[in-house]
């Protein structure tokens, strides 16, 4: 179950892409990761997500205005939330990804990331259902609540640590809403 | 202390903010939504969606059936366009494989998925007419057309609703020439259709008092949600990745994506249904003239079928809008991470913003307007 | 062809299914009003005489009770086949033959529901609201029953001189059902359907009454009876055509008609002369140029007026249908039970019997304002052919062959031909209008709420007023339903 993903990385790129470049410009720094599918990928450091979110947002070259979808990945050694952006003008892609050490995160507490849907309505569903599905806690989001499963479902059921700790089929317990 | 001549201004009558629960087994609510209305008299204040009554952990089943079993799971994400599911996830493995698609296939998927498009826009057309309270008269007659294209799919896929048709690598199955005449035959009677609807239903004076000017989405606050397909191409945003991010054939098609210019309204977002409707029945002429012979599958459709390790994102225009699936694969026989991008999710989260002040009547006239498949949301 | 198949079963359906209703209704009444008194009457007591007399008085009420039940039943299951053909559906076709016996299963199966009262109901009024809503479908037609059977000797004992004020008023009585309904059930789905219907009643209540009025204007008069009486005589007498506007070119075509067929049976005892002279004739005969007449200023009036008065009670007509529509909460107007936004409405909550008897009432109501139009508007139980082209095609020998195929029953009294006849025409003009009804739903959405005050307050209580105003007016000119 805990196989690392992407096994054989390729070669690391030489330079920051276009958008790495203009956030470079604007004093946010990122380190370019391996492209994925020729879509350029940047990571970029939780405190200045927010940041670099409203530069790529508002600036008229790049205009990345198209939140598509807000993934949160449990990787090999890291929790990944993975940000796509589009462009609904230009026909700019960018994947940024915010990681947060598994060693880092303290014992028995959820990963912490920004959130955005404060100023981006787009995230906030999102965010939610990855807070629900893969457990990453996005500060500052006004409605941070399980959106798919139930409210009081334990655990978060796309980790790769997961067990399931009621039977929802064959729920005997008295008193139980299952 | 009070005196005699102290009055009691404060109103006797409880004028409080009602509290209803719409769903989730309310009947139109288009399968198991549930809405938290506040309401003022009968207007709505506030809303709160509850999602997740259908929640089948499509994701988790991703990263634990192999990509074989899987791809027959995927119908069910958008039950009325399943097509378009299989075909972003095999659009996402092509690209994170790298493998290639054969030009009949490319053309087969464009003819069934643009068929799948009409479907699902007739099924909305009659459930849609349902929500305005036309209860039991012309929401039939679409289905009769959905009919026959059924009909057809069952000739192809074996089945109505969950085709499985489209592979990762290409498609299943050849279509044989009785097949390709029917359609045809189907798309030269079918504009005639879209003439009756329009004519009982685009100037019918109650349907345009209840669509007219009632949630009206503006452009930004559509872009600001991520809003997609039909809903935002009728308030004048034009996304539509056949065109903007083009795949597949549709550089080869010739078709016009229709466009709003102004800020629609529920009345725009049915009458670019229909121009859409219309539209996808000339791609599917074209794609009959232009059917090349040749392979239908680049990759071996076998048990143990593979994806090679990588990462990637592709997405279609399906009938709702972008829908994109994201994968993360390291090479063995089941993905390491599969996340949907469902459009019918994110264009449910404008609902709280369009039904505010609205009365509780239109609730379901604009919520039947965005078109979102329950399904489709909770996956 | 499909659908041909379709309409000829919808129609054998609604043919056995009125042979059926009214058979059952017709049996009855024969038994209590007609045979068994007789039957007493053979005993010389005044105990005997008494309760043939209380029989004879019972007759209208029982008739009601047979026929209510079983006519909800054949409604639901016409409509649901006529929406059937609308929409390119089958319909129920399984239940006994061809589906005939749907809705009486159905029935039966309302009936052995369980008989749910949600937690936190008003129990009373839960259980008063159905009846406040059935009740006045069962007496505030009595009227109407004098009306359509021709004024039969049975039904004497139900007409009243102020029949229509009488159903009006028990007509706007089921809005307080619903309301309880509504406020009873501890539901809020329900108690906005309430309010819904209170708000609509009142609305829609104005134009159907001021359309009514203007009839009872132009007829000059409250009696049902008798305004279905006036109208008699064709087509061309009906209240919908001006109430008798036109009885000017009625006279003159049969005139007309009689010279160039002259081997033809002669119309009436009346010569041609006294027609033309009678007072009400001339404008219209003047205005159509069939008469020679002097172009004076009195008859270019009086021809204005006639056109306007038939104009004035078409839309009179139009005024009712959709006021009715709208008081019986039918689509376009089904606001108190709008399915897709407030689940059910007023009986969300309800189940088992008492959701039957709102559906009954339902049904009644719709079968009710049919024949108050067709009573008001349509001439009642009168023949639209009038008399003169009657005659000309057959119509004597026809009645007297069927006169002589029925006597056997008329001599035992089963039979009271102009009654049947008067039964007959009204059962096709109250189900045409009911079929209209259905095809209405089969083809528009709804109104919403705010929209639909706005229509009822802005643009139907207007136009009714004028077409009052108007038919006041213009009767001065016309003469019309005087001395018949």
């Amino acid at each position: 179950m805990s196989e690392t993903p992407a096994a054989k990385p390729p070669e690391e790129p030489k330079g920051p892409g276009l958008c790495g470049q203009f956030l470079k410009d604007h004093g946010i720094a990122t380190t370019r990761l391996p492209d994925s599918c020729g879509v350029e990928t940047i990571e970029i450091d939780g405190a200045h997500l927010e940041a670099a979110m409203k530069l790529l947002r508002g600036s008229s070259e790049i205009k990345l205005d198209y939140l598509v979808a807000v993934s949160g990945v449990d990787s090999a050694d890291t929790f990944d939330s993975v940000y796509q952006l589009w462009s609904y003008s230009n026909n700019n892609e960018l994947i940024i990804k915010v990681r947060v050490k598994k060693t880092d995160v303290v014992e028995g507490q959820l990963p912490l990331v920004p959130s955005l849907a404060r100023f981006w309505s787009a995230a906030n569903w999102h965010e939610r259902e990855t807070y629900d599905l893969v457990g990453i806690r996005y500060y500052g989001h006004p409605y941070l609540r399980r959106i798919l499963n139930v409210w009081d479902w334990d655990g978060h059921p796309l980790r790769r640590d997961y067990k399931q700790l009621v039977d929802a089929l064959n729920d005997k317990a008295p008193g139980s809403f299952r | 202390m009070a005196t005699d001549t102290e009055v009691d201004l404060t109103p006797r009558l409880k004028t409080d903010e009602m509290l209803i629960n719409m769903g989730p087994q309310h009947p139109a609510t288009h399968g198991v939504l549930r809405l938290i209305l506040t309401l003022d008299g009968e207007i709505v204040r506030h809303t709160e969606p509850i999602l997740g009554h259908l929640h089948r952990a499509q994701e988790w089943q991703g990263q634990n059936r192999t990509w074989f079993q899987y791809q027959a799971l995927i119908d069910r994400v958008d039950y009325l366009s399943g097509m378009f599911t299989s075909w972003a996830m095999a659009r996402a493995a092509e690209v994170v494989d790298g493998c290639e698609v054969p030009e009949r296939a490319e053309y087969l998927r464009v003819m069934v998925s643009e068929m799948n498009r009409i479907t699902s826009h007739l099924l909305w057309l009659g459930t849609y007419l349902i929500d305005l309270g036309a209860m039991f008269g012309f929401p039939f007659y679409p289905f009769r057309e959905r009919e026959k294209l059924l009909e057809l799919f069952e000739e192809i896929a074996g089945q109505r609703m969950m085709f499985n048709y489209i592979r990762i690598g290409g498609v299943m199955r050849n279509p044989k020439d009785a097949w390709l005449s029917k359609l045809k035959k189907f798309t030269e009677e079918f504009p005639d259709r879209v003439d009756e609807y329009e004519a009982i239903v685009t100037e019918n004076p109650i349907f345009l008092k209840r669509t007219k000017g009632v949630g009206i989405l503006r452009k930004e606050l559509g872009m600001d949600y991520g809003i997609t397909g039909p809903s935002i191409r009728a308030s004048g945003v034009n996304i539509d990745l056949r065109r903007t991010k083009p795949y597949s054939v549709y550089p080869k098609l010739k078709f016009d994506v229709p466009v709003n210019d102004r800020d629609g309204d529920t009345f725009d977002r049915y009458i670019f249904r229909i121009r859409e409707m219309r539209q996808s029945n000339e791609i599917i002429k074209q794609c009959l003239d232009m059917l090349p012979q040749g392979e239908i599958s680049g990759k071996k459709q076998i048990a143990g079928l593979r994806v090679k390790a990588g990462e990637g994102f592709a997405a279609v225009e399906s009938p709702r809008g972008t829908l994109g699936c994201y994968i993360i694969s390291n090479g063995s026989d089941r993905a390491y991470r599969i996340k949907w991008r469902n459009p019918s999710f994110c264009n449910l989260s404008i609902l709280p913003e369009l039904l505010k002040n609205h009365p509780i009547a239109d609730v379901m006239a604009i919520f039947g307007s965005i078109d979102v498949i329950l399904p489709d949301v909770d996956r | 062809m499909r659908n041909g198949a379709e309409i000829l079963k919808l129609g054998t359906l609604t043919i056995t299914w009125w042979c059926i209703i009214f058979g059952a209704v017709w049996i009855a009444c024969y038994l209590v009003g007609v045979a068994l008194p007789m039957m007493l009457s053979s005993y010389d007591s005044d105990m005997a005489r008494m309760t043939a007399e209380t029989l004879k008085a019972l007759t209208p009420i029982l008739s009601v009770l047979v026929f209510i039940p079983i006519n909800a039943m054949f409604m639901v299951l016409i409509e649901r086949r006529a929406l059937a053909i609308f929409t390119v559906r089958l319909g129920p076709n399984r239940v006994g033959p061809d589906g005939y016996l749907q809705t009486a299963a159905d029935a039966v199966k309302l009936l052995f529901k369980e008989d749910i009262t949600p937690h936190g109901a008003d129990a009373f009024m839960f259980t008063l609201a159905p009846i406040v809503f059935f009740a006045p479908s069962i007496f505030g037609a009595m009227p109407l029953l004098a009306a359509v059977t021709n004024y039969h000797e049975l039904f004497q004992i139900v007409n009243l001189p102020t029949g229509i004020f009488f159903i009006l008023a028990a007509s706007s009585v089921p809005v307080v059902g619903i309301v309880m309904g509504g406020w009873a059930s501890n539901n809020k789905y329900s108690l906005v359907g309430g309010l819904r219907s209170a708000a609509q009643a009142i609305s829609y209540e104005i134009p159907l009454v001021l359309s009514l009025v203007t009839i009872c204007l132009l007829a000059g008069s409250l009696d049902v009876v008798q305004i279905a009486k006036q109208q008699s005589g064709g087509i061309l007498n009906w209240n919908i055509l001006g109430g008798g506007a036109l009885r000017g070119l009625d006279a003159a075509l049969a005139l007309k008609f009689s010279n160039s067929a002259a081997s033809l049976q002669q119309l009436s005892a009346m010569s041609p002369e006294q027609v033309i002279k009678s007072s009400y004739v001339e404008p219209t005969m003047a205005a159509l140029g069939l008469a020679a007449g002097q172009e004076s200023m009195a008859t270019i009036i009086a021809v204005i007026a006639v056109l306007v008065l038939i104009g004035a009670t078409f839309i009179a007509y139009g005024l009712y249908m959709t006021g009715a529509c709208a008081e019986i909460n039918r689509i376009p107007f089904d606001l108190p039970e709008a399915e897709s936004e407030l689940v059910s409405g007023y009986n969300t909550e309800y189940s088992g019997i008492k959701f039957a008897i709102f559906f009954l009432a339902e049904f009644t109501n719709l079968f009710i304002v049919a024949s108050i139009a067709a009573v008001m508007f349509l001439g009642g139980g009168d023949c639209p052919v009038p008399a003169w082209l009657g005659n000309a095609l057959g119509g004597p020998q026809l009645a007297s062959v069927i006169n002589q195929v029925l006597n056997p029953l008329i001599q035992i009294k089963l039979v009271d031909p102009p009654t049947l006849f008067a039964a007959i025409w009204v059962i096709l003009k109250v189900y045409s209008i009911v079929f209209f009804a259905v095809l209405i739903r089969g083809t528009l959405p709804r109104f919403r709420i705010d929209q639909l005050m706005d229509f009822g307050w802005k643009r139907l209580i207007p136009l009714s007023l004028i077409v009052f105003l108007l038919v006041v007016f213009a009767r001065e000119f016309v003469n019309v339903h005087v001395g018949s």
